[in-house]
């Protein structure tokens, strides 16, 4: 599956995990890529992350396209591998909000500030927008410093948000390569061999959560509905189990094994328009 | 009664993770705890622009729970919003929790978190008469009065009423019942 790929997104970045992790292609050929979306540009920084751990030597072609590859560098893609990577000068780029790393709780709120003042620089937002888009926010990354190294097993489990406007909609990607939800799920009695997709179900599907504190849990899936009251798109990636939906339905479907969770929600333009009907 | 006002944009106007709800909880419980029996903390959310749903739980959802489960003996807490969307974190936590609180909203009182309609209209009746008895209240609904009894003991097991025993009928203790709200 080698094949020459135009866009890396949600539906074609486990082209290349599958090539790097699992064939250990020596290498990777991107240089047709013409488009990247944050969620693949956050799994693709933590593949190679994850290839130089493992040893795994393969080489990477990165996109030739100066407008991706100065949008790349403008979203800090090449600091967070630790290559030095030429961008040509005559590229442009848009980038909205650069990866941020999470490391800790505790810094948080200066990440949701960032971004949210960032959105608001380039959106008109509505104030029930702001208000949503916000709490949104702070739930989906405070999983990282809460579930992703739950067991303490992991060195660095490199927590990363980044987003991204186009003509259609916003992007907010939120990835680590932790423990997984299956690891994090995996702690509570009665789950201890809970599968990948079994973990998505659960935590998607029933608000489950590592804490059997009644008052955890849950925020997954309201965060869902709410993505789809906006008939916007999400996409979670845990383990070997990816659920995707859109305006048109979605479902959990297999994926090349990685660690930790990778998370996207793309929200239309129009929910970003004061003029619109509030979400 | 005695009535705390406790502002939660205190601790910003962007709130927040459950680090900082804790770290929040911490002020209130001691406000909660420093009161005189029957005293009361209102909630104020006025002055916050994002409450999300960890925060909430962590402050309101767990003290609340104490509360309830009469950690504080019989204090109470209420909560004002200038805003029901703001409460949704609050509400919905509570309803996790089932628990239900009574929360002001342009000068109306109702219950957000985990109740039913019955049990609402029923409270709302004993806030409006301030004080009663569970066979006015039974009479007033067109109830049984073993319904009505159930109700009114959720009601003072959510903390959301004051029960006090003022008799015996054959093996029925007989009880008045008090809104918790002053005035």
């Amino acid at each position: 599956m080698n094949r020459n790929l135009s866009q890396l997104t949600v539906e074609t970045i486990d082209d290349v995990v599958q090539q790097v992790l699992v064939r250990g292609a020596a290498r990777v050929d991107l240089r047709d890529v013409r488009q990247i979306d944050p969620y693949a540009l956050l799994l693709l920084t933590l593949l190679v992350l994850e290839a130089q751990e493992r040893g795994i030597a393969s080489r990477f072609d990165w996109p030739q396209s100066p407008d991706v590859r100065a949008w790349m560098r403008a979203m800090g893609f090449f600091r967070q591998i630790g290559a030095s990577i030429a961008s040509p000068s005559a590229g442009r780029s848009d980038a909205l909000q650069p990866v941020a790393e999470i490391d800790d709780e505790a810094s948080l709120g200066r990440v949701v500030d960032g971004f949210h003042d960032r959105l608001a620089e380039r959106y008109p937002l509505t104030e029930a927008s702001r208000r949503t888009l916000t709490a949104i926010l702070i739930e989906l990354f405070q999983n990282i410093p809460h579930h992703s190294n739950a067991t303490g097993e992991v060195a660095d489990p490199h927590g990363l948000a980044a987003m991204q406007d186009d003509d259609e909609a916003i992007t907010v990607a939120i990835a680590d390569k932790g423990i997984g939800l299956r690891g994090s799920l995996g702690l509570r009695p009665g789950y201890e061999e809970v599968s990948d997709a079994g973990a998505l179900d659960a935590i998607l599907r029933d608000g489950i959560s590592r804490f059997a504190d009644a008052g955890r849990g849950g925020e997954l899936q309201r965060i869902v509905g709410v993505v789809r009251s906006w008939d916007g798109s999400f996409a979670l990636r845990s383990g070997s189990a990816l659920l995707y939906f859109n305006e048109q339905g979605g479902d959990i479907v297999d994926a090349p094994p990685f660690p930790g969770v990778q998370l996207a929600i793309r929200i239309p333009l129009r929910c970003f328009d004061a003029t619109s009907v509030d979400p | 009664m005695h009535v705390e006002e406790f502002r939660i944009a205190q601790f910003g106007a962007r709130l927040g993770t459950r680090l900082e709800g804790e770290h929040a909880r911490a002020q209130l419980e001691s406000l909660i705890a420093s009161l005189p029996e029957e005293g009361q903390v209102r909630l104020y959310l006025d002055g916050l622009e994002v409450l999300s749903t960890s925060f909430a739980d962590e402050l309101v959802g767990k003290a609340y729970q104490r509360v309830v489960d009469g950690g504080f003996g019989d204090r109470t807490m209420v909560l004002d919003t200038p805003a029901l969307e703001l409460a949704d974190g609050i509400d919905v936590k509570l309803a996790q929790r089932k628990l239900a609180m009574l929360c002001r909203h342009d000068g109306r009182w109702r219950l957000i978190g985990f109740h039913t309609p019955a049990l609402a209209e029923t409270l709302e009746l004993i806030l409006e008469k301030k004080q009663t008895t569970a066979r006015e209240l039974a009479d007033e609904l067109g109830l049984q009065m073993s319904a009505c009894v159930n109700r009114v003991a959720r009601l003072a097991d959510l903390r959301l009423v004051r029960r006090r025993k003022i008799g015996m009928k054959g093996p029925q203790d007989i009880y008045e019942l008090h809104s918790i709200l002053e005035g």
